[in-house]
Formats: structure tokens, sequence, C-alpha cells
């Protein structure tokens, strides 16, 4: 079985040829299967968006290969053209990529490029608008009249349309408060489970990802620091606090009780999910 | 690669030319170029292109990047020449083709109007290179602060300048970002007969506007924030100074005019 999207060497150089040339990227070899929902995470310039940007071809390769589905995605334009397409990336603050006059217009923007008939698009318009939330009586407006949450939706709505069998989020949770954060989140996992498609998220909030990805993958100084599961990557906080990042608080609370000697689990990620095992650790003590 | 675009052309160095007051650096290139076109002779010339070659040697900047801002007028130099040395008949005859030949007056007036192009440029380009483009502005509000009289706001024409100088690599690094954003949605910038195209721009030009608006308001606020209110009573963090340098630039100035003229009494030869 051939994975989602794999890379090979892949190398990218930014002002390459002049003096300033630096390595953005270096020599990343991923695998990512199909179905998987992967982390990425690293600090401000540690390469993440230029990574995502190649793998559905905005950014080309200096050295090294970007494998699509078992196609390599340079090979040929038609290849390319269609990675657009099958692996969908959601940008940074993406409301402010709207521009057409109607919601449902700029929804349809991204299945019209692939030459849909008229009946699909609509079909997957009115789809992709259902699942992300976007009322049917707002179809109609201009999207520039939507609050800053609504725009966000219609904008990653533009983007699920196209149905891509990998989408791609930077940062999607970027600039929401804390409600708007969770509903995003749970959008983005809902939509895996009810299309099955893989999802690679981009953010530094540790506790977001913590929360839904099957994998992890930290990048620092332009390469691929460490990658595993959730509880492999979170019990090497001292590595990651070196790189700039930290673990989630409420896993750092966690392991300073154990290093007090206090006997509680080490993979905790959630305020949620802490309290509960705080509340049972309490009863149980109280039933003694 | 869109980034690669840089905006003026200021070479950092430590040199007179940069030191100089940018207010004098400006006058003297405005006076350096009404002395170009004052020579009538090649003698004349010559001196003003001389002082062009040791400004160039003083200001630090290296000669091939002056090369460089000669590159964009080579065709209107070669099509100046070609035109004075065909249409401009007298003195020997060196050629003759068909209906065309070429004369002494004309290879003359090609070498003396090349000469004075290449001269021009390389002086205006000097400025640009040794003045960074606020302290550009800054200079030329305070020269044209004398038109307040006719109720010109001097101070709001070099603000708008400023900010626009100031936000064009950020306007570049959004058309960047929205340009990516919509290939990721498939857009085809690149392909289709002009009408296509144009209509291709439609979803970048579009967020691009919207969002420097954004921008502008946002901008006109934090302004306003800081007590902005105009020109009236606004001091300067970096006042500008004439030093004995400038005075000294300024003499030179005359010199050379003077030597001009003198030339071009005595030696009004050639042409």
């Amino acid at each position: 079985m051939s994975y989602a999207i794999e890379t090979v060497g892949l190398t990218h150089y930014y002002s390459k040829g002049t003096v300033q040339q630096v390595a953005a990227i270096q020599d990343i070899n991923l695998k990512i299967e199909k179905g998987e929902l992967v982390g990425i995470i690293g600090h401000t310039g540690s390469g993440k968006s230029t990574l995502i940007s190649h793998f559905n071809g905005l950014l080309k390769p200096d050295s090294g290969k970007v494998i699509v589905d078992g196609v390599d995605i340079w090979q040929d334009k038609e290849t390319l053209k269609n990675s657009r397409f099958k692996v969908g990336l959601c940008f940074q603050y993406p409301e402010y990529q709207l521009f057409e006059e109607t919601v449902f217009k700029d929804i349809a923007f991204g299945p019209k490029n692939m030459k849909l008939p008229e009946a699909e698009i609509k079909e997957r318009v009115l789809r992709a608008a259902a699942f992300v939330g976007v009322k049917p009586e707002h179809l109609d407006k201009s999207p520039f009249d939507l609050s800053g949450g609504e725009k966000r939706r219609v904008a990653i709505a533009g983007v699920m349309s196209m149905e891509p069998e990998v989408l791609i989020f930077d940062e999607p949770a970027a600039g929401l408060d804390p409600r708007g954060r969770k509903s995003l989140i749970k959008l983005i996992t809902d939509y895996r489970k009810q299309t099955g498609s893989t999802v690679i998220i981009v953010s530094h909030s540790m506790e977001d990802i913590a929360g839904m990805a099957d994998r992890i993958v930290v990048m620092n100084n332009s390469s691929v620091a460490m990658q595993g599961s959730v509880d492999e990557v979170y019990s090497r906080g001292d590595e990651l606090r070196s790189m700039g990042l930290n673990i989630p608080e409420i896993t750092e609370i966690f392991a300073r009780l154990r290093s007090r000697g206090i006997d509680v689990p080490a993979n905790v990620y959630t305020v949620e999910q802490g309290a509960e095992i705080l509340r049972s650790l309490k009863n149980g003590r109280c039933g003694k | 690669m869109i980034r690669d675009i840089t905006i003026g052309q200021y070479y950092p160095a430590d040199s007179v030319l940069h030191r100089l007051d940018p207010r004098i650096k400006l006058i003297v290139t405005f006076w350096l170029i009404v002395v170009i076109f004052l020579c009538k002779s090649f003698l004349s010339l010559a001196l003003i292109a001389l002082t062009a070659v040791a400004a160039a040697a003083i200001s630090k900047v290296p000669p091939k990047m002056l090369l460089k801002s000669l590159k964009p007028i080579v065709i209107i130099l070669i099509f100046t020449a070609v035109l004075n040395v065909i249409y401009t008949q007298g003195g020997a005859v060196y050629f003759e083709w068909w209906k065309i030949s070429i004369t002494q007056k004309g290879v003359n007036t090609a070498i003396f109007t090349m000469v004075r192009i290449v001269t021009l440029v390389v002086i205006s380009s000097l400025l640009t290179y040794t003045t960074t483009p606020t302290m550009l502005t800054d200079a030329l509000e305070r020269l044209l602060s004398p038109l307040k009289i006719f109720k010109i706001k001097v101070h709001t024409l070099a603000m708008m300048m400023t900010l626009a100088l100031r936000f064009i690599p950020t306007l570049i690094e959004e058309i960047d970002r929205i340009m990516n954003a919509q290939k990721a949605r498939g857009a085809d910038l690149e392909t289709g007969n002009l009408i296509q195209r144009a209509k291709a721009l439609v979803p970048i030009f579009v967020p691009l506007m919207v969002s420097s608006f954004r921008r502008a308001y946002e901008l006109a606020f934090a302004m306003t924030c800081r007590c902005y209110t105009g020109g009236e009573g606004r001091t300067r963090m970096k006042q500008m100074k004439t030093a004995f340098r400038d005075y000294a630039v300024l003499f030179f100035c005359a010199a050379i005019t003077a030597g001009v003229i003198v030339l071009n009494i005595y030696f009004k030869t050639v042409i």
C-alpha cells in the first residue's frame, strides 16, 4: 500500500544561489499513512510551513521528492495540478483569501477549478457548508458581511469542497477564542471521522494537537527532530523545551506530581482528563 | 520569487556621500542635472562626467551596481545613438549607403548625447544608492515646506509617501500569501489568453484590496491613538544637520558650474 504522502530527502533553500542562502528544510524523510492524523509542531521558523507548502507542489524542492499516493507530484504538469486537488491546503488565517460576491461562489471556487459538472459543484458546496456549520441563508450573502469566525468556516469549507484525500491545516485555531478553538478542533476530528481522509495539522499549541493526533512530528532547525506517538514525544519534555517548545501545562503538572512520588499516569494531555484522574484519586483515598 | 524584489536601491556603506545632508544631496543632484544640460562642448561635458565618476568612486557603491542601474536605459541609449547618427548631417562623411550617410557631426552628436544620458543616470542613481527612501522623503518635505504659503499640505504628502514606501514590502508579502492560498484551491494564474489571465487576477486583487483597507484603517487608528494630528508642531528625532562638508559640496558644485560655463565660452567647438 502506498502512503498518503511520502517525502524522500526533501530539501529547500531560501535565496538560493546568493550569499544569504539558508536551508528552510533539509533532508526531510516522512511517511504519512492514509487515514492518519498527524500533528506537525515546531517553533516559528523551524520550517513547518515550508514543509507543507511542498505537499501540494506550491514550492518546488531543490532536491528530493514528494510522493503523493505513490506518484511523484513533479513528474509532469498534469500530476502537479492534480496534486493541488488531492492535497487540500488550508493556510493560516484562511479568511483573508475570500474574494467572491457570495459565500456560495467562494466555496465553489475550488470545485470549479477542478472542472466538475455544475450539479456536482452545487452538491459539494452545500455539503461542505453544512459540515462547517454555515447557515443556508448565509450562502447568498457576501462573505465580507460575516463575522470573523464565520469567515474562517467559509474559507475552510472552500478547501473541504474540493474533497481532497489529504487535508492540511496551518494553525487552524490561530486568533480564535477558547470556544472557537474547541469547536474548530471538533470540526476537524469530525471531518476525519466522517470522511476517513488523512489530516495534517501544523500548530505550536501542544494542547490542541495532543488531544487529536495519532502521531506527532517535531520540527527543529529545518529538519525532523523527532516523531512518534503523542506519549512517546511528550515523554521527552526536556528535549522539547530545549527546542523552544512546551509540553501541555497539565502534562507538566502530572510529571511534577510523579517526581514527588505520587502515582499518577504520565500520559495526561487535557485538563478534563487530568481532573478526572485527580478526582478518582481523591475518592480512592477517601474510601481507604 | 516575488519576495526577492527590493524596493529602492539604497546601498548601505560608510562614505562621505552617505553622510551628506539629504537636503543638500537632493539640491546638488538637481543642480548637476541642470548643469549637464548647460554643457555645449565635449570639454565641459567631460568635466561633469568626470565629476560623476569621482562621486561614484567616493560613494563606495560597487561599480557593478551602478552598471546595473544603466541596464534599463541601454535600449534608449542605442535608439538615440542610431537616430542621431542617421539624422544629424555635416562634416566629413565616413560611410554612405543607399539613403543613409554617416557623418562626423552625426557620430559626434551621438556620442555627446550618450555620455550626457549616462552621466545623468549615474548622478541620479548615486542619490538613491546613498540615501534611504525615508531620508529622501524627509528631505523633500523640508525643501518643499515653503509651499505651505499656498496651503499645500507638504507634511501630509511626505507622510503619504513614507507610508507608501513602508508598505510596499508588506503588500508584496501579502500578495505572495494570497497567491499561494488561491493556487492551493487550484487557481490557474499561468495559462490562458489575456482575458482569462486578467480574470484570474480577481481572486488575488479582491483580498488584497480588502486587506489594504483594513491595514489603512488600523494604521490610521494607531496613529490617532498616538496623538498624530499632522505636521503642526511636530519635531524630529533625527534632526537633519548641515555640516562643513555640505557647504564644501555646494561650493564644489558652484565651481563645476563655473567651469562648465567657462569651457562653453572658450571652447565652443565640435558640435
